[in-house]
């Protein structure tokens, strides 16, 4: 057992504090991010490409840096601890993981290494109006045969960072009715395609999150990616990935919010004395110190297990979101408690973590789709 | 270094070795005596010697009082292979978890000698005498005196909730030795033979059937030679020796078993003609037991890995402490919403679901969050030591 990064990741850790520190400023800095249709700056994003992050879990051969999904989870621990806005997760765990995953050879040369270079942005358009819920099975979006390619249409609904996106892994229904898991085929769709049209949805966390229609997409055969039909099994796969990098994400977001918590607590004067003094702050502290240990360690577990590829990861990985999102919402709730009015403000940082808060508890699916994942794990 | 979750080859061949011993001698018989803290009974102190006879027990200890002079780990694996078959501890769990090792640390040569390889031999046990009727949470509230006379001690006072003495070989004893300092100050560790003359057991019953017992020493005496690290340094020798015991005595691999249990009851139980586990409040119940047992696991494997480690803990042990209380506690309450009017039978009731277990864990899981500690308190201690908090 060891509970410590390697030094390449403690190092890498500490250069991704600096450089974050240094391109997301200050709170005005992310409003702005809020409002823009982009949402990142260039500097932000050309920077972390210049540090070789979007190619740091991939194989060399594909233009990576060989390192493995911790590597990965230590940089995503970093951006949620400074609430970092951009198409990163999206690009590398949505898009070129499934590509890793399921990608022709062909198709692993063309894309990972434009997406380990940054100048490839991807995404993945799962769910779809048909449900009132999460669930990434339930595809009604059609991809008729038609000569040597797919016609697709339909509309899916909260696809991340499609808005700068230049490729969508596209869930379509090939055979089967809307609740069939068989007859799932994903295609790499260029975002730029005749008859995409997208729209951003005005979300809680200002994330961007977007509607995106296909009237009559034309997508050639060698777009297919994977299996015809067994897209269900890629899916799953990658969503268990997504759910692990989310809960970095949030762990991130909940060691700054204690960090910003604590310190107010300390120095925050009422009635005579810190308020961090009175044993009702100190128990709020203690909680979050607690939710936040546990997600540490279940995160870094669920990670290992990924990059291990051991039988019991996707367990983990739900175990871990289901912990991570709770926490984090719990945290983010304290935080408010503690700076009482101070933190309701709009230009103060709560309420950029509380919002992310909770995006990430429903990104990917929340606690209670998670725990009915654990459920038929444990034999339910 | 690296993150590893996992054992190593070494490590996990014990764990295998302890797994098929258990699973082979580990009867309902001796696991009920762990799990109702009914104490080291006769079976309880059989079971130790075979354990000790198979060559498992006393790994972790220092080979020159009979152990194999390996890491903490090897401690670690024992506790959990019997908290995952509903045994939390090793039957003589004071001794072996706790005072054996501020004995190691502290103790006089001639203590350890005397001591430790009957502690991990398993074959001594020792009851803590820490709390009195003014000091509970507040140790600094101690009355107990203990007067210097030649080469002994006279000791009077009253302890109370110290509960494995009716059965236990020695008492821990922490009193005061000097009155005119700060009680912190004024505290010493005593070994007492528990059958010394003087010494009164009164029985105290619990609400879950489990005895604890107040203490009265009447004049007793004991001798210099029987005082635990130094005169008037008890407290602190009590303190250093905290964070070790929580990792020790809090196992969450305990609550595996009842999980398992759950399990199985909602597979086997019919409701409208189909099983629990198909409805999705039973899922979603057992499903967060799950999560909030391997949540907790990770606790106690941390500040576990960071005792073998030697480094410093501030609060981690005491964040597993209270992390394991409240599971338990959140656990019992979800089992008996899916078990509904049934959780209310007791164990031999003719319809108990469950052996009647979550009805017993249920009146037991009112300590988990006070003894050894309340939640409060140890919310004090995260929120001081461990995120430097200042005291109020």
């Amino acid at each position: 057992m060891d509970f410590t990064y390697t030094e390449e990741q403690r190092m890498m850790k500490d250069a991704a504090h600096g450089f974050l520190g240094k391109v997301c400023p200050n709170v005005e800095w992310y409003l702005e991010m809020d409002k823009d249709e982009k949402g990142y700056t260039d500097e932000l994003w050309q920077g972390m490409a210049e540090l070789g992050w979007m190619g740091i879990a991939f194989p060399e051969e594909y233009g990576g840096i060989g390192g493995d999904f911790l590597d990965l989870i230590v940089l995503l621990e970093e951006m949620g601890y400074k609430a970092v806005p951009g198409p990163f997760l999206s690009s590398v765990i949505l898009g070129g993981y499934t590509i890793l995953e399921a990608g022709s050879e062909d198709q692993k040369q063309e894309f990972l290494a434009k997406i380990s270079t940054g100048e490839l942005v991807m995404t993945m358009a799962l769910t779809e109006p048909g449900t009132t819920r999460f669930d990434p099975f339930l595809i009604e979006t059609e991809a008729k045969e038609n000569g040597d390619g797919y016609i697709i249409n339909g509309t899916k609904l909260f696809v991340s960072d499609a808005n700068v996106s230049d490729y969508m892994i596209v869930a379509a229904r090939t055979v089967g009715n809307k609740l069939s898991r068989d007859g799932i085929t994903l295609f790499i769709v260029d975002s730029k395609s005749a008859g995409i049209e997208m729209s951003l949805l005005k979300t809680v966390a200002g994330d961007k999150q977007c509607e995106v229609v296909f009237n009559d997409v034309k997508i050639p055969k060698a777009n297919v990616l994977g299996k015809i039909n067994e897209g269900a099994a890629v899916i799953e796969k990658t969503l268990q990935k997504a759910a692990v990098g989310k809960s970095a994400e949030m762990l991130g977001g909940c060691h700054r919010v204690m960090e910003i918590s604590v310190a107010y607590a300390k120095e925050r004067v009422q009635f005579g004395k810190p308020i961090g003094m009175f044993q009702a702050i100190q128990h709020h502290c203690a909680n979050m110190k607690m939710a936040t240990e546990q997600s540490i360690f279940i995160t870094y577990k669920a990670a290992w297990m990924i990059a291990n590829d051991m039988e019991e990861a996707p367990k983990f990985a739900a175990v871990a979101k289901t912990w991570v999102s709770d926490a984090y919402k719990k945290v983010a709730l304290i935080g408010h408690q503690i700076f009482g009015g101070t933190g309701y403000i709009i230009e103060h940082e709560m309420p950029i973590y509380s919002r992310r808060a909770k995006a990430g508890e429903y990104a990917f699916g929340n606690p209670n789709y998670q725990r009915d994942l654990i459920a038929t794990r444990i034999g339910l | 270094m690296a993150w590893d979750f996992g054992l190593s080859k070494e490590e996990e061949a014990y764990r295998q070795q302890v797994a098929e011993f258990l699973d082979r001698e580990l009867t309902e018989e001796i696991a009920r005596q762990s799990w109702e803290d009914l104490g080291l009974g006769k079976e309880g102190r059989a079971f130790a010697r075979k354990l000790w006879e198979s060559g498992l027990l006393g790994w972790s200890w220092p080979e020159e009082y009979g152990g194999r002079g390996m890491p903490p780990i090897y401690d670690f694996i024992l506790l959990d292979e019997l908290g995952k078959r509903w045994s939390a501890h090793v039957p003589n769990d004071v001794g072996y978890t706790m005072t054996g090792h501020t004995i190691l640390r502290r103790g006089s040569e001639e203590m350890k000698k005397e001591f430790l390889p009957r502690i991990i031999r398993g074959e001594i046990e020792f009851g803590l005498g820490y709390t009195e009727p003014e000091a509970g949470s507040d140790l600094a509230r101690l009355k107990m005196y203990a007067e210097e006379d030649g080469d002994y001690y006279v000791i009077n006072g009253q302890k109370t909730f110290n509960t494995e003495c009716h059965y236990s070989e020695y008492h821990w004893l922490c009193c005061l030795t000097d009155k005119t300092v700060s009680p912190y100050k004024g505290m010493t560790l005593f070994i007492v033979d528990m059958n010394a003359p003087g010494i009164t057991i009164r029985p105290m019953t619990t609400m879950s059937g489990e005895q604890t017992n107040e203490i009265f020493y009447d004049d007793v005496r004991v001798h210099k030679s029987r005082i635990v690290g130094e005169k008037n340094k008890g407290f602190y020798h009590m303190m250093e020796a905290l964070g070790s015991e929580r990792n020790y005595v809090f196992v969450p691999s305990r609550y595996r078993p009842y999980l398992e249990m759950l399990i199985d009851y909602a597979k086997n139980t019919m409701y409208e003609d189909k099983p629990l586990a198909e409805n999705p409040m039973v899922r979603d119940k057992i499903a967060q037991i799950a999560v909030e047992v391997e949540t907790a696991q990770l606790l106690a494997d941390h500040a576990r890995w960071m005792e073998w480690n030697q480094m410093t803990m501030t609060c981690e042990p005491e964040i597993t402490k209270v992390v394991v209380s409240e599971l338990e506690q959140k656990m019992v309450d979800s089992a008996m919403q899916i078990l509904d009017l049934y959780c209310q039978l007791e164990e031999g009731s003719k319809y108990a679901p469950c052996g009647g277990r979550i009805e017993w864990e249920f009146l037991h899981s009112f300590m988990t969050t006070i003894g050894a500690g309340t939640s409060e308190v140890g919310r004090n201690v995260i929120a001081q030591r461990g995120l430097g908090l200042p005291r109020g």
